[in-house]
């Protein structure tokens, strides 16, 4: 479960930064990335983040992560504070992004182990995890060779085999698709699926609207820092005024205004 | 704890594995060290042998004067006697390497040295390293040219020659070996490791807090449960370890470039490793250990604000220069530890290194030394880990 309770954080902007925003620009020394944004998220469901660039979906991700901490507001993670307790949320929480984060001089044996032993994985449990990971995503091939030297779809696959390690209650997907190619991605559509069946809770951002319609169960739209929609995603169906669910998001968000 | 050792036993690994980080850390303190004295040794040695040895073509122009230096080339061994027409062909000859050297007599020589003025030689030659040796033996046969007319005249007017010798200085130098040592040598050693301990830490530095940003692998290590803290000791302890390994490896490179040269005399190498002994060199570790825990603390801070491997190689190169200027000082005669330059990082352990060489080191400031540099290191710890809980650093643009 996640709860996010009127979370709002926002960033000082350097004087490069300023200088980069243009002249129309006059937010002050501050930007506000995230505001007021409150959700919540269902084990066995997935929660649908969506939102064009720079909408915050990463900064609320972060949060979720306890890489940020939030200006103001309450975030809840299978029962622990973000604030009070951000360790043990770390222990609870699965995180992938489409940047694959390995590192290239170790194998994916080593690299899976070295997450497993911060996770506090070992033994039998370890070897166990790490089998039945390696069997579905089809890592033993290829375990022992360097990371660097591998595909990308092999590195997404270690990426995953990275975050499933410790079994975690929640599992955060920030844009996992970016750049990747269609089997690669549909391999992630299948991992966010195979969660949700196991009864994680799942929550998920994009930008993607053929992603959205094929895992959404519930969605929450955000721009420009703020939550505009948050519902099922069978709810935002019935209720789309538009053609197509691109439409619908573009009237929402107001971009062809 | 735990995760500490795991994130220092994974870090250390992927350092080991990266080629710019070993050829950095162990190959060049240890390798190159020995290959670039032996060579320039060896170079040197060769240019002092075949300038010694080389048989030197001497053209002599007395003009009508006395023919004793004539007949002294013609006389030895290590010089031919050559063949000079005229003063105007000897700029030509030299330059054509027909000619090493030419003693040209003034006209008026002998007459100048019997009525007790100055006589004039002139000597033609071209200056270079390897004649530059050469011209000794010149310079010797002229200096006993001078010594023979000067006791001529002597003989003449009937003085001892003790008259142009007002008194006699009897130098007694109470200097030791070792103080003698370690003021002329004592400031180039600590001058190597302190930037070789730098260097060696710079690129782990780079690549465990820039790299990790580069690479997208920060985002994922901050999501596990090792807290900044953990991760940050975890980093630093990798970092000033490879400082350390690349000091310590530059003295196993001097200490084998020295050992393995043949071109060393067995005394001279004797009293070196005599004057460099074991009780110096822990001395001098323990400092090291310091000073490495403070480059560590400045290099990873620098990287962990660095967005990139190319930002960080851009902001740390500036940073070579600090270390060795005054690395470099240290390395002057005549700097010496005091209570204010025991106080200044970097050049105090240089500083210190070299009077624990020479032993003439006052353990006052050696403590002095210790304590602001284990200071240092303490605050440089606490600086990096307070900046790397910073949201601003982390994910800065």
């Amino acid at each position: 479960m996640i709860e996010v309770d009127r979370v709002s954080k926002r960033f000082r902007l350097s004087k490069k930064q300023r200088r980069e925003m243009g002249e129309n620009y006059s937010g002050g020394k501050f930007i506000q990335s995230v505001s007021d944004v409150s959700f919540k998220c269902a084990p066995g469901k997935i929660f649908t983040l969506l939102g064009p660039n720079g909408a915050g979906k990463t900064t609320t991700l972060r949060m979720l992560g306890t890489i940020l901490t939030q200006d103001s507001g309450r975030i809840n993670i299978a029962g622990l504070d973000t604030l009070k307790e951000p360790d043990k949320v770390r222990g609870k929480i699965g995180f992938l992004t489409g940047t694959t984060g390995l590192y290239a001089r170790l194998t994916p044996e080593e690299m899976v182990k070295y997450y497993a032993n911060l996770y506090g994985i070992s033994g039998k449990k370890y070897i166990e995890k790490r089998n039945s990971l390696f069997d579905l995503l089809e890592i033993h091939k290829f375990k022992d060779r360097r990371i660097g030297k591998l595909s990308s779809g092999m590195k997404q696959k270690v990426s995953i085999a990275r975050t499933l390690i410790h079994d975690p209650e929640v599992v955060i997907f920030d844009e996992p698709t970016v750049g990747l190619d269609v089997i690669t991605s549909r391999n992630i559509i299948k991992l966010i699926r195979d969660c949700r069946d196991e009864g994680k809770t799942v929550i998920f951002s994009t930008h993607i609207m053929g992603e959205v319609s094929m895992l959404s169960d519930d969605l929450a739209i955000m721009d420009r820092g703020r939550i505009i929609f948050n519902d099922t995603f069978k709810k935002f169906k019935n209720e789309m005024t538009s053609a197509t669910i691109e439409d619908e998001f573009v009237r929402i968000v107001g971009g062809e205004k | 704890m735990k995760n500490i050792i795991i994130i220092f036993l994974k870090e250390m690994k992927d350092i080991l594995r990266d080629r710019r980080t070993l050829i950095l850390m162990v190959v060049m303190p240890l390798v190159l060290f020995p290959l670039i004295i032996n060579i320039s040794s060896k170079f040197m040695m060769k240019l002092e042998t075949t300038a010694k040895t080389k048989i030197l073509r001497v053209g002599v122009i007395l003009n009508s004067n006395d023919d004793r230096i004539r007949k002294s080339v013609i006389s030895r061994d290590d010089m031919t006697l050559t063949d000079v027409k005229d003063e105007n062909s000897i700029e030509s000859m030299i330059n054509g390497k027909t000619l090493d050297f030419c003693i040209v007599f003034d006209e008026q020589f002998d007459n100048k040295v019997k009525t007790l003025q100055q006589g004039e030689i002139r000597l033609y030659f071209k200056s270079s390293a390897k004649n530059d040796i050469s011209k000794r033996r010149i310079d010797k046969l002229l200096a006993d040219y001078k010594n023979d007319l000067l006791e001529e005249r002597f003989r003449i007017l009937e003085l001892s020659t003790d008259v142009v010798k007002a008194f006699n200085i009897n130098e007694k130098d109470i200097v030791t070996v070792k103080e003698k040592f370690g003021e002329k040598v004592g400031g180039f050693i600590p001058y190597l490791f302190v930037i070789f301990c730098f260097v060696g830490a710079m690129y782990p530095a780079i690549d465990l807090g820039a790299g990790e940003k580069e690479r997208g692998t920060i985002e994922t290590l901050l999501v596990s449960p090792a807290t900044r803290t953990q991760i940050v000791i975890g980093k630093f302890i990798v970092v000033t370890l490879s400082g350390i390994i690349s000091a310590i490896l530059t003295f196993v490179g001097l200490y084998a470039s020295v050992k393995l040269n043949s071109e060393i005399p067995t005394e001279i190498l004797d009293l070196i490793l005599k004057v460099i002994d074991v009780n110096s060199i822990i001395v001098i570790f323990t400092l090291i250990i310091p000073i490495s825990v403070f480059f560590a603390g400045i290099l990873l801070s620098f990287s962990f604000f660095a967005n990139s491997f190319k930002e960080a190689q851009s902001i740390m190169t500036p940073l070579n220069f600090v270390v060795i200027i005054p690395a470099f000082i240290g390395t002057l005669p005549g700097m010496k530890l005091t209570a204010t330059t025991a106080l200044i990082p970097i050049l105090n352990v240089s500083l210190a290194s070299k009077g624990i060489i020479s032993g003439t080191i006052n353990n006052g400031h050696l403590a002095m030394v210790y304590i602001s540099m284990f200071l240092l290191a303490a605050v440089s710890l606490i600086i990096c880990i307070k900046w790397f809980g910073r949201e601003q650093v982390i994910f800065r643009g």
